[in-house]
C-alpha cells in the first residue's frame, strides 16, 4: 500500500504567491489545490518532481587582475546537486585572461550541463603603471 | 586644475547611468562623459553573481556581470567618455561639477545637462545601533558579496543574517553554496523582506531557518564574532522580555536596508522626498533643478535592475533634449501624493497628458485591493512592499486629469470587482 501524505508548496509564478496543497500517494501526485492558475500547477508539480535550480559561484583565477571570476550554468541544474557541483568548482585553478562565456567545466558531473564564465578576466601585466 | 565642457554628465556608471548616457548618445548628445568613483565601470551588478537579471529588459535570465557588461559594450561602442577612479566633490545648481582623480588633479566639468545616477548605500550596524562588543567579522550584506565574488575572500563559516530583504536572502545562499552553514536569517518585521522567489531558493533550498519578529540584540566576541543574541519583537517593534537566546556564530551580516545616496543633490540645493530618499521628479526624471535628471536607485531603491534601467533611458533621453534645446516642458504638472497603505510613488510629477509609468510601493502585503488614483482605479490582485508597483497612466486615463495639480494615490483593500 501507498504512503497517503501532503505537502504544501509556495508558488512563484506570480507575486500572488498562492499555497498549493498537493496531495501525494507514495511519491505519485494525485491531486493540487489552492491555486488560482494552470502556470501555477505546472510549477508546483515541477518543483516536486524534479525541481531545478540555476548554478552560479565563482572559480580562482591565477594571474587575473582579479583572484576570482563568476561562473554559471548553461542551463538550470538539479536542485540536489547545487552543492555537488560547488564542491567540483572549488577544486579548480583557471589561468587568466577568461572572456565571458568561456567553459570553465564542460559536462560538470555528468549532468550535460557547462559552466562558463560569467566576466571577462585580464591577465594582471607584470608592468603596471 | 582641468577644465572640462560636456553636453550631458552622468554621475555614476552603474546600470542607472550606463542606460542614460547610452541613451543620451542614442538622442543626440555629442559629448557624454560619465563619473564613477570605481576602477571599473558598472556599480553593484559584477558582484552580484546570482541569475535573475533581464527577465523584463531583455526577456533573458542573466546574471548581473553579464547584464551589465552589454551596456558597458554599448557605451564604448557609442563613443561615450568614462572617467574612473574618479570622486565628485560638489555639484552646483548652475550644473558644474567639480571632482578630483589621481591623473588630472582637481576637475572641473561644465555640462548642458547632468544626470544623478549614485545609486544607493547600505544601512551599517551603527544606524541600527546593536549594542554589545565591537569585533571584527561584522559586515554589510555588500560588503560580503564583494569579499566573495570579486576579492576572492570567504568572510565567514558560521553566519548570521540579520535583514530578509533580498540582498542578505542572496548572500546566505551565496554562503551556503561556497561551503559556510547560515544558523539563521532574522527579520524584524511579522513577514519576509524579499521576493517569494528568494525565500524558497535561497533559505528553503538549503534549510536555513528564518525568523520573523526577531532582532539582533548585541554581539558578542572579543577579536572575532562568537556569537550574537537575538529576541523577540511585538508587533510595534519591542524587544519582548524573556524570548532571547543567543547563536553561536562568527560572522554577522547586515542586510538592513539601502538609502539613495543624494549629498551631491542636497549640496546643490535640489529637492528630496522624505518618503523616498531620493530627488523629487517628474516623469522627465528632471529633478526641481531644470536640466538635472535623476534615475536608478538615487531615487528610490528598485527591487529590479530591469526598471532602474528604464529610468536611466528616460533620464538619459531627457538629458540630451535639454542638452540639445529640444526638452519640450510638461503640459500641465500634476503632484503625485502617497495616500493611505502607499509608501511612496515615484515619479512625484506627470503631465496628465503624455503617458507616463508610475512606480509605488506599498505599505503592508495586500491582495484583491484596488489603487485609486482620483478618478481612476487599477486592480491589484496582490502586492508586497517587496515589490514595486507598476502604474500605467494612459492618454485615456489622463483624461480623468484634467485641471488637476494634486492627486492622491490610495489602496483601498474593500470593494473591488474583479
Amino acid at each position: 500500500m501507498t504512503e497517503k501524505t501532503e505537502r504544501t508548496i509556495t508558488c512563484i509564478v506570480c507575486p500572488m504567491g498562492c499555497e498549493a496543497t498537493v496531495s501525494m500517494e507514495g511519491k505519485k501526485i494525485v491531486k493540487v489545490e489552492g491555486l488560482a492558475c494552470s502556470r501555477g500547477e505546472e510549477y508546483v508539480v515541477r518543483e516536486i518532481d524534479a525541481p531545478m535550480r540555476d548554478f552560479f559561484s565563482t572559480v580562482i583565477i591565477e594571474g587575473g587582475v582579479v583572484p576570482v571570476c563568476p561562473v554559471r550554468s548553461t542551463k538550470p541544474i538539479p536542485r540536489n546537486r547545487i552543492m555537488d557541483c560547488s564542491r567540483d568548482l572549488a577544486r579548480l585553478k583557471i589561468a587568466a585572461p577568461v572572456r565571458m562565456g568561456d567553459t570553465i567545466v564542460h559536462n560538470v558531473l555528468g549532468l550535460g550541463v557547462d559552466l562558463v564564465a560569467t566576466r571577462n578576466v585580464e591577465a594582471r601585466s607584470e608592468k603596471r603603471r | 586644475m582641468t577644465e572640462m565642457n560636456e553636453d550631458v554628465v552622468v554621475i555614476g556608471g552603474g546600470a542607472a547611468g550606463l542606460a542614460a548616457a547610452i541613451r543620451a548618445k542614442e538622442t543626440g548628445a555629442e559629448s557624454v562623459l560619465v563619473l564613477d568613483r570605481d576602477s571599473e565601470l558598472g556599480g553593484i551588478l559584477p558582484q552580484c553573481v546570482h541569475t535573475g537579471f533581464g527577465l523584463h529588459y531583455f526577456k533573458e535570465n542573466l546574471t548581473g556581470p553579464e547584464y551589465i557588461a552589454r551596456f558597458v559594450d554599448r557605451a564604448r561602442a557609442l563613443g561615450v567618455e568614462s572617467k574612473l577612479d574618479t570622486m565628485v566633490l560638489r555639484l552646483k545648481p548652475e550644473k558644474e561639477i567639480v571632482a578630483a582623480n589621481s591623473l588630472d588633479g582637481l576637475l572641473t566639468i561644465r555640462a548642458k545637462s547632468v544626470v544623478l545616477a549614485m545609486g544607493c548605500r547600505e544601512r551599517t550596524r551603527g544606524a541600527l545601533s546593536i549594542p554589545g562588543e565591537r569585533p571584527a567579522g561584522v559586515f554589510t550584506a555588500g560588503t560580503a558579496q564583494r569579499l566573495m565574488d570579486i576579492e576572492g575572500f570567504m568572510p565567514g563559516k558560521r553566519v548570521v543574517v540579520l535583514g530578509s530583504g533580498d540582498v542578505g536572502l542572496i548572500v546566505a545562499r551565496r554562503f551556503a553554496v561556497e561551503g559556510a552553514k547560515v544558523e539563521a536569517v532574522i527579520e524584524i518585521l511579522p513577514y519576509p523582506g524579499g521576493l517569494a522567489r528568494n525565500i524558497i531558493q535561497c533559505l528553503e533550498d538549503f534549510s536555513i531557518p528564518l525568523l520573523l519578529s526577531h532582532t539582533v540584540t548585541a554581539v558578542h566576541g572579543a577579536e572575532r564574532v562568537s556569537g550574537v543574541s537575538v529576541a523577540g519583537v511585538d508587533e510595534k517593534g519591542n524587544l519582548i522580555a524573556g524570548t532571547e537566546s543567543m547563536i553561536p556564530c562568527d560572522t554577522l551580516i547586515l542586510s538592513v536596508g539601502l538609502i539613495p545616496e543624494n549629498e551631491l543633490s542636497e549640496e546643490a540645493g535640489i529637492i528630496l522626498d522624505p518618503s523616498t530618499g531620493g530627488p523629487v521628479v517628474d516623469q522627465h526624471m528632471e529633478t526641481s533643478i531644470r536640466g538635472i535628471f535623476a534615475c536608478g536607485n538615487a531615487v528610490h531603491v528598485h527591487d529590479l535592475v530591469d526598471h532602474v534601467t528604464e529610468t536611466g533611458i528616460v533620464a538619459g533621453s531627457s538629458a540630451a533634449k535639454f542638452a540639445l534645446g529640444e526638452l519640450e516642458p510638461l503640459k500641465n504638472r500634476v503632484r503625485l501624493r502617497p495616500g493611505s497603505g502607499v509608501r511612496y510613488v515615484v515619479p512625484q510629477v506627470i503631465s496628465g497628458y503624455q503617458p507616463a509609468t508610475v512606480y509605488l510601493r506599498v505599505r503592508n502585503p495586500v491582495r484583491n485591493a484596488t489603487i485609486r488614483a482620483g478618478d481612476i482605479t487599477f486592480p491589484l490582485r496582490a502586492a508586497r512592499p517587496a515589490e514595486t508597483v507598476t502604474l500605467e497612466f494612459t492618454e485615456k486615463r489622463n483624461e480623468k486629469l484634467r485641471g488637476k495639480a494634486e492627486l492622491e494615490i490610495s489602496l483601498e483593500e474593500k470593494g473591488h470587482v474583479d
